[in-house]
C-alpha cells in the first residue's frame, strides 16, 4: 500500500494564559480560527472527515468527558469522525500522528486536530498533583514526587556530569522569555533581567527555588489554552486558502515508567530515538533543520533535548545556550514562540501549539521573531518524565 | 510488624525489578521471586522541593534516587541534612504519605552512620 502525503493548510490558537469560558468554547475558538486559516467554510460542504482532540486532564479538570464529540457538534462537522486522544504532556503530538496516520493511510482526506487544557480552574496544588498522576502510582507518585522533582533531580545529575550551572538555565530562560515578546499568544509578556535573578542580592527573593537547582524562573506557567491544524492529503491541497507545509517526518519512542530504572540517569532515550525515527522518515540531518520547538516545561530539557536530537554533542547544549546559537539569528534557534516557559504550557495544547510555531514559521509568517529562510522545523513533545515522546518534522514546499 | 519493601526477581534469568513487572524487562519472564529490598544504599541524586502536591502540610521535602548494592536504583524520600551524591544511606521503611483512610509506606532514606 502506497502512503499519501499529508500537508498543513490551516493554524490557529487561543492566547495561552487564563480562559474565562467553557474548555469546549476554548477549543472552538482555536478550531475556527485553523479552518478559517485553511479556508475551510463550516456548514455544508466543510469537508471534515476526522476530528481529533488532545487533551490529558478534561475528565479530572474540568469534569468534561467525551470532549470531540461535544466539539465536532458545537462546530456543526457532523457526521465527522472524532475521537478524544490522551497522551501526557504528549497528547497534542500523538493527535497530529494520528491525523496523520488517518490521512496516509487513506481513509481521510481533511482532518481537524485541536489541543486544549484549561489547568487554571484548579489550585497550583491540585495541577501539580494532576500532572503527577502520570508517574508510576507506587514507586513515585505515592511518595509525593512530581515532575518538577524529578527535573530537578535530573537537572543536579546534568551539572555534576557536565558541568552546567545555575546561571546556563537562566540563560535559556530569559531567551526564551525575550522571544515571547515577539509571540502575542504567549502567557508570559515580560523578560527577566539575568543579573536579578541570578547574581543579585534580591535573586533567591525574586526568583525562588522550586526544586533546587531549579528556580521559579526554570519552570513552565500554569496556563490554560488551546491550538489546532488542519491536515490534508497533499494531493487535495490546492482546494485550500494557503500554502500547505508537508508533515516530512514523525517518530515516537517511549521509555521506562519508572525514571529510577532508566540504565543511564542523564540520557533522555526516547527523545533520541524519536527524533531519530523522524529524521530518518523526512529523510534529514540535525544539520538541516533551521528552526525547532522543543519541550522546555523544565529550562534543563531545553539544553538536553538539543543534544539528544543532534544539534550539539552530548554535554554541551548549555554551551551553545552561553554563545547564543539558540536564539533567533543564532546557529538553530529554539523555542522560538516562547516555549513551554514563557508561551505556556496547557498540556494538551503543547504539541500542537509547537507545530503551529513551526507552520507560521516555514510560512514566514513569525514576524519579530521570524527566522530568516526557514525550510524544516522539528518539534519534541514530551510526555511523562520521558517516557513517551512525540517528534515531528515539517518542511516547506517550494 | 514493621513493613518491608522488596524487589521482584526473575526466577529464569535473576535480573531485579523494582517495582513490580508483569514480564521480566531482560528475559521476557513472568515468574518472579519476591526479595526483601533493604540495607544499605547510595545516593544517585537528591532535590530539595518547596512546591509539594495536594495533602503534604510541609514546608518542603526532600527527595532523591538511592543505588542498593545489588544495582537496584530506587526513588524515595530522603532525611538527611547535607545529602550529597555518592553519599551512603541506609533504607529504612516509613509512611511516605498520608491518605484518606490509610497510610501509604515507601523508603524514606537517612544518612547511614
Amino acid at each position: 500500500m502506497s502512503v499519501r502525503q499529508v500537508g498543513i493548510v490551516g493554524v490557529g490558537h487561543t492566547r495561552f494564559g487564563r480562559f474565562e469560558g467553557p474548555f469546549v468554547e476554548m477549543l472552538s475558538q482555536a478550531a475556527v480560527e485553523a479552518l478559517d486559516d485553511a479556508g475551510i467554510r463550516t456548514g455544508e460542504g466543510h469537508g471534515v472527515d476526522q476530528v481529533f482532540v488532545a487533551t490529558m486532564g478534561a475528565s479530572m479538570l474540568n469534569r468534561q468527558s467525551g470532549v470531540a464529540s461535544a466539539l465536532v457538534d458545537t462546530l456543526n462537522l457532523r457526521p465527522a469522525m472524532a475521537e478524544t486522544v490522551e497522551n501526557g504532556p504528549a497528547s497534542g503530538a500523538s493527535a497530529v500522528k494520528l491525523g496523520y496516520m488517518a490521512i496516509a493511510s487513506g481513509m481521510c482526506d481533511v482532518v481537524l486536530v485541536v489541543g486544549g487544557e484549561m489547568m487554571r480552574t484548579v489550585s497550583g496544588w491540585e495541577a501539580t498533583d494532576f500532572v503527577a498522576t502520570m508517574l508510576h502510582p507506587e514507586a513515585e507518585y505515592n511518595y509525593g514526587l512530581t515532575l518538577p522533582t524529578f527535573a530537578g533531580m535530573f537537572t543536579r545529575l546534568y551539572m555534576e556530569k557536565y558541568g552546567v550551572e545555575e546561571k546556563d538555565l537562566a540563560i535559556v530562560s530569559v531567551k526564551d522569555h525575550q522571544n515571547a515578546m515577539h509571540n502575542p499568544v504567549a502567557h508570559i509578556q515580560l523578560v527577566p533581567d539575568l543579573y536579578s535573578i541570578t547574581e543579585d542580592e534580591d535573586a533567591r527573593i525574586i526568583n525562588p527555588y522550586v526544586a533546587e537547582p531549579l528556580h521559579v524562573y526554570d519552570v513552565c506557567p500554569v496556563s490554560d489554552g488551546a491550538a489546532a491544524v488542519v491536515l490534508c492529503a497533499m494531493e487535495a491541497a490546492g482546494r485550500f486558502r494557503k500554502k500547505p507545509v508537508r508533515i516530512a517526518g514523525v517518530g515516537q519512542a517511549t521509555d521506562t515508567h519508572v525514571v529510577a530504572e532508566r540504565a543511564v540517569s542523564t540520557d533522555l532515550l526516547a527523545v533520541r530515538l524519536a527524533a531519530q525515527r523522524a529524521y530518518r522518515m523526512a529523510g534529514l540531518k540535525p544539520a538541516d533543520i533551521d528552526v525547532a520547538e522543543l519541550h522546555d516545561a523544565f529550562t534543563i530539557l531545553e539544553i538536553a533535548e538539543s543534544e539528544e536530537v543532534g544539534f550539539f554533542p552530548r554535554g554541551e547544549g548549555h554551551l551553545a545556550a552561553r554563545r547564543g546559537d539558540t536564539r533567533v539569528g543564532g546557529k538553530i534557534p529554539i523555542n522560538t514562540s516562547g516555549g513551554l516557559k514563557a508561551k505556556g504550557h496547557p498540556l494538551g495544547a503543547t504539541g500542537v501549539s509547537q507545530i503551529v510555531e513551526l507552520v507560521r514559521q516555514l510560512r514566514g509568517e513569525a514576524g519579530g521573531r521570524q527566522v530568516e529562510g526557514a525550510k524544516a522545523g522539528l518539534a519534541v513533545n514530551f510526555g511523562g518524565f520521558g517516557n513517551n515522546v512525540v517528534a515531528t518534522i515539517l518542511a516547506r514546499e517550494e | 510488624m514493621e513493613p518491608k519493601m522488596y524487589a521482584y526477581q526473575c526466577t529464569r534469568c535473576g535480573e531485579l525489578h523494582h517495582p513490580r513487572h508483569f514480564v521480566c524487562r531482560k528475559c521476557g519472564n513472568r515468574d518472579f521471586a519476591q526479595v526483601p529490598l533493604e540495607g544499605e544504599a547510595a545516593l544517585v541524586t537528591h532535590t530539595r522541593v518547596y512546591n509539594l502536591p495536594e495533602g503534604y502540610m510541609k514546608p518542603f521535602l526532600i527527595f532523591g534516587i538511592a543505588r542498593f548494592s545489588n544495582g537496584l536504583c530506587v526513588s524515595g524520600q530522603l532525611e538527611a541534612d547535607h545529602p550529597e551524591s555518592g553519599m551512603k544511606l541506609k533504607a529504612t521503611v516509613g509512611v511516605v504519605k498520608e491518605g484518606v483512610g490509610r497510610d501509604y509506606y515507601g523508603f524514606i532514606f537517612k544518612g547511614a552512620d
